[in-house]
């Protein structure tokens, strides 16, 4: 019993002990890289939107029939006669806000891609360190797999500052396994791996009292009881988390487990 | 049936054909489907009022949500344009009626008996609970197994039929009755934006017909494509948001062109850089069905094509920014008036501008992962589809004088306009504010219940605003002023100058553009045969008098006035409904239990009001089918008119030409299906169910019939009765060998390898599934040529087709596409 115990604990420490991401203080979490992306495209939107409102709403006073405005150079359509466009100014001011609102559009996309490219990847460590959770939904809650076959349901309990990937599917319909507070979401796919990281620092763990706690929904619909399909993301600090993890390796769940659901993400590796 | 009852009589209601009846009848219809779906709307909203206490429970809530979708979707937003599309399409190109009039009615029948289709669902245990995008595998019986469940899905499909038919009739007819001097880049905006969405709808609707028609497969005959782990999630979000896509503009697009023509009548000014929005528009139409996977960014699809797909969603949005400032740069130096109709198209634009940079936001794709599933989106597409709706009722003011003769009240329609644009933005603004919210979600975080409650109230002022406007037109439609040929100053499109409501047949005489400007001119008839062009004294024209084209003239009957009532198109959307309405309890109330045999399998009913359903339905479409075909129904061609590019093609031949393209979408989703599964499940994993030589038989017995069917063109062209029962007869007998042999396959598989729909002794369910599901729908065609071909056999035995041997040449051409769709499926099933 105990003998079994300490060989988990010498893996985990090893795998533990290299954690020092290799960029340093350099990773950021999805949810700082949305807010950011989030904050440029609202000033930007509220910009352009407002400035463009604006604009019609003083045209469109501007230019009401109050019946005071003379003959002169207005040429009134008839009923019957074949359309015609409007050329001349207009039609270069037309082309010129175009090419404008192309230029805002493109040059945003283009600045967010960067960010998705990281996002994609996720922070550099050297791997060592990561620990990687198989998420399985079904009607209406969430499975967690740990690395050593050891399994959670409700919540999920990680460590701080090591990169936690999952590894999400579905065992009966779609579901989409979402944290708004982590800002990380994918969907649940039964027959399909999908995959997703993400990292919480120690000091947002201390800040929040030395046990950081995140809301999980499904964000789609998967059923009558999809309203209270919840779970919860647990992050505690490195050691506490060592200690608890080490206990529950000598639960029964079996290595079989562990095997298969690998084997599974293999395949899907191949189809993918 | 020939002669036209008036309005006030029930019976004419029943059996018109006339454009501007089924127009009125689509809109009322709609408006109907509005309150039902504005219904399940406020049933929502009451539910998120706390988050801690409901009213409905979480299936209920289900049902609400989905059908609030479907109906608003399908039920109102389409048909509702639909209605105006109807009215006003014909009266812009100068058409006397639709291309097909009988089809355009059976359009109609077809909408609304899927409609009460869908209502019967609510009664049959539930009706569908998976959201309107109906997910897989959620979709499936085993998730979703109530009976109404099944009758929404098939009430679906009834309903895309129908829009089917109704593409088919709208491309024939702005491609094939433009009045004269109408060229393709002289049609109003309404009509062009019309034209961009049947072309979308031919491709993108049978896209959902495919899928509708794969889930009813799944849910009434128990095939397992979505709930195969072989991509079968996966499967059904490909088709569905290839429909998906394209439909958000389909539904959007005729309320831009509400907009484009409303925007210019009330300012007095035309159109900025018209011939750039027209290419805006159908740039927009081509691309729409090139960024369906950015509904999918959160799946496994990687990031190559992710990347891919963002730069293709970024990439329609521009065309859109042209149209938007096109809009815009039209109201300057205008003398813009604040009428009612103006104020909603005005008010639409707003909406749609806050919609479309919302949208932007949705194309990058780091932001999309966290508004996936949220009410971002919610709120976003509201702005879109129901903020383009808005154009809509401008639409119905607008052109309520023209339908009623009568004004409708002025200060109610602006109070309209004040109360809906304010409940607008307080119900859908709010849910940007709350926008963490999961959608289709009611225990949400109580953080934003504030943001929640706030909507509900805006969408109670919403669904009350819409009072006021049926009060304003109940009111005016009864002792409302006389609104004379054109109440407005600055209106250009030929629907106002002719009478309100306009006569049966459209014009005083026939409308044409040749001189540049709408005019009506009187043709010269004589007795047998095709009319011909006078000049201003009245005498036959001698410079080209005759530029007829030369079907035209295949037309022999030129005396015959056309016809404008027939019931055969009501009665064969209620032999389809009650088809459905069978088929919808069938895999409940019917089992079979498979024996040794065919003979030894033993059938259980269970449930008798469901397969009796089915045979009533179907000896009823029979019976409905031969009599429409038997109708002297005649509706012919404008003589005189542009048909670029279709110009030496004849009407029927160019109408099945556009079915068959969307047929080639249906049987293409099919086939894309078997792949996508295949690919999924290891492509070499899989051999032929079935021995290559039966296949190979069928192969050879249909490539014959195709040679008989051309022989028989040529004996009805010979006149010769003789050979033309002997080619037709030979295809005959050759179809039924094919099913035959086919017959025998399926018997084969069955009872002697174990393979059934459902079941695979050798290998994969799904690939069962996928072999008799894509071989049946292949077999229906068949089987549906076989019925046609034998009444052309006992037609052509009472002497017909000789003078005109154009229905053997149509059936010719569908015969042609089924045997060509077999060339695609015998290697796919029966070789590798």
């Amino acid at each position: 019993m105990y003998h079994r115990q300490g060989s988990y604990k010498s893996r985990q420490t090893n795998m533990i002990d290299p954690v020092i991401l290799q960029q340093g203080g350099d990773w950021r979490a999805q949810a700082e890289v949305f807010d950011e992306i989030f904050f440029v495209f609202l000033a930007l939107g509220t910009l352009v939107g407002t400035i463009v409102v604006a604009y019609t709403l003083w045209n469109v006073y501007k230019y009401r029939d109050d019946g005071n405005r003379s003959d002169e150079e207005f040429d009134a359509p008839v009923v019957g006669e074949l359309p015609t466009g409007q050329g001349g100014p207009k039609a270069k001011k037309l082309f010129l806000s175009f090419g404008l609102s192309a230029i805002v559009v493109i040059s945003l996309v283009v600045y967010a891609y960067g960010l998705l490219l990281y996002v994609e990847q996720g922070p550099d460590t050297d791997g060592e360190g990561d620990i990687e959770i198989m998420v399985e939904g079904y009607q209406y809650g969430w499975d967690y797999e740990y690395p050593n076959g050891h399994t959670e349901t409700g919540e999920l309990i990680v460590p701080a500052d090591q990169r936690i990937d999952l590894n999400i599917t579905s065992r009966d319909v779609w579901h989409n396994f979402g944290s708004s507070d982590l800002r990380i979401k994918s969907d649940a796919i039964p027959g399909d791996y999908n995959e997703n990281w993400f990292l919480v620092s120690s000091e947002d763990v201390e800040a929040q009292g030395g046990e950081a706690t995140y809301r999980v929904e499904c964000f789609e619909l998967c059923g009558a009881g999809h309203s209270a399909m919840k779970g919860q993301v647990t992050v505690i600090p490195q050691d506490e988390w060592e200690e608890w993890y080490a206990n529950t390796g000598n639960s029964s769940e079996s290595a079989s487990i562990q095997a298969s659901g690998l084997e599974a993400a293999a395949q899907s590796g191949v189809s993918a | 049936m020939s002669g036209l009852p008036p309005t006030t009589s029930v019976k004419r209601w029943f059996v018109t054909t006339n454009h501007k009846d089924v127009g009125i009848l689509y809109t009322i219809t709609a408006l109907f489907f509005l309150l039902f779906g504005g219904v399940m709307a406020l049933l929502i909203r009451l539910q998120l009022w706390d988050p801690t206490s409901q009213i409905l429970s979480g299936l209920a809530y289900n049902e609400a949500v989905t059908a609030h979708g479907l109906i608003m979707v399908f039920w109102f937003l389409s048909p509702f344009a639909f209605g105006f599309a109807n009215y006003f399409v014909p009266l812009q190109i100068g058409a006397d009626d639709l291309a097909f009039p009988r089809l355009n009615a059976l359009s109609y029948w077809l909408y609304l008996g899927s409609g009460l289709l869908l209502a019967v669902s609510f009664f049959q245990g539930g009706t569908l609970s998976a959201g309107w995008t109906i997910y897989a595998p959620l979709n499936v019986p085993m998730y979703t197994p109530s009976i109404g469940s099944t009758g929404a899905v098939l009430a679906l499909a009834m309903f895309v039929t129908g829009t089917t038919a109704s593409t088919v009739n709208f491309l024939t007819s702005i491609h094939h009755s433009r009045a004269e001097g109408m060229g393709i880049m002289d049609m109003p905006m309404f009509t062009w934006s019309m034209l961009a969405t049947v072309w979308m709808m031919l491709f993108a609707f049978a896209a959902l017909l495919a899928v509708g028609l794969i889930l009813a497969a799944d849910r009434v005959l128990g095939s397992v494509y979505f709930s195969a782990t072989e991509g079968g999630s996966l499967l059904w979000g490909h088709l569905f948001w290839f429909f998906g896509h394209p439909e958000v503009y389909i539904v959007f697009f005729p309320a831009l062109g509400v907009m484009l023509e409303l925007f210019q009548t009330f300012s007095g000014r035309r159109l900025v850089g018209r011939k750039w929005v027209i290419i805006s528009i159908c740039l927009i139409s081509v691309q729409s069905f090139l960024v369906w996977m950015h509904h999918m960014f959160l799946t496994t699809i990687n990031l190559e094509i992710k990347t891919l797909m963002m730069a293709t969603t970024i990439g329609i949005s521009l065309p859109f920014d042209l149209v938007v400032f096109s809009l815009i740069y039209t109201l300057i130096k205008g003398r813009i008036q604040f009428t009612t109709p103006f104020l909603f198209a005005f008010g639409a634009l707003l909406l749609f501008i806050l919609g479309g940079i919302t949208g932007v936001f949705l194309g990058a794709i780091v932001l999309d992962y966290e508004f996936r599933g949220t009410y971002w989106v919610v709120a976003h597409f509201h702005y879109v589809m129901f903020g383009g709706a808005t154009a809509l009722f401008g639409g119905a003011y607008y052109w309520f004088p023209k339908i009623t003769g009568k004004m409708y009240d002025e200060f109610l329609g602006k109070l309209h306009f004040v109360v809906f644009f304010l409940g607008f933005n307080a119900v859908y603004f709010s849910m940007f504010l709350g926008w963490e919210t999961p959608r289709r979600v009611f225990e949400y975080n109580p953080e934003f219940q504030i943001y929640h409650q706030f909507g509900t109230i805006g969408a109670f002022v919403l669904g009350l605003s819409f009072f006021i406007m049926f009060y304003n037109f109940a009111k005016s439609y009864v002792s409302g002023e006389p609104a004379g040929d054109n109440p407005w100053d600055y209106s250009r499109t030929a629907e106002w100058a002719v009478s309100s409501p306009p006569p049966l047949e459209n014009w005083p005489n026939r409308p044409s553009y040749a001189s540049g400007k709408l005019e009506f001119v009187k043709d010269y008839v004589p007795d047998g045969g095709p009319a011909m062009k006078t000049d201003d004294n009245g005498d036959v024209a001698t410079d080209g008098g005759d530029s007829h084209s030369a079907h035209i003239s295949e037309y022999p009957y030129w005396d015959k006035h056309a016809s404008h009532a027939s019931i055969w198109p009501f009665a064969l959307s209620l032999a389809l409904g009650v088809t459905l309405f069978g088929f919808s309890g069938f895999a409940d109330a019917v089992t079979v239990e498979l024996g040794e045999t065919a003979l030894q399998s033993d059938v259980v009913i269970s449930n008798a009001l469901y397969p009796i359903a089915i045979v009533a339905g179907m000896l009823g479409l029979l019976y409905t089918g031969v009599k429409w075909g038997l109708e002297d129904f005649y509706a012919p061609p404008s003589e005189f008119a542009e048909r670029w590019p279709f110009n030496g093609v004849e009407k029927v031949k160019l109408g099945m030409w556009f079915f068959l393209a969307s047929d080639v979408i249906v049987f293409g989703a099919f086939l894309s299906a078997a792949i996508f599964v295949r690919y999924n499940a290891g492509w070499m994993t899989w051999s032929p169910l079935t021995e290559s030589l039966p296949g190979l038989i069928n192969t050879f017995v249909l490539i014959t019939s195709s040679f008989t069917v051309i022989l028989a063109l040529v004996a009805a062209r010979r006149k010769s009765r003789q050979g033309l029962l002997a080619t037709l007869g030979a295809t005959i007998l050759l179809g039924f060998t094919f099913m035959a042999i086919k017959l025998w396959e399926w018997n084969h598989e069955i009872f002697d390898r174990g393979v059934t729909i459902s079941a695979n002794a050798h290998g994969d369910p799904i690939q069962a599934s996928i072999y008799y599901v894509t071989t049946g729908l292949h077999g229906i065609h068949v089987l549906l040529g076989l019925v046609i071909a034998i009444f052309l056999f006992v037609r052509a035995y009472q002497g017909h087709y000789l003078d005109d041997e154009r229905p053997i040449e149509y059936f010719g051409l569908y015969w042609h596409f089924v045997d060509i769709v077999w060339v695609f499926i015998f290697p796919l099933f029966y070789l590798f």
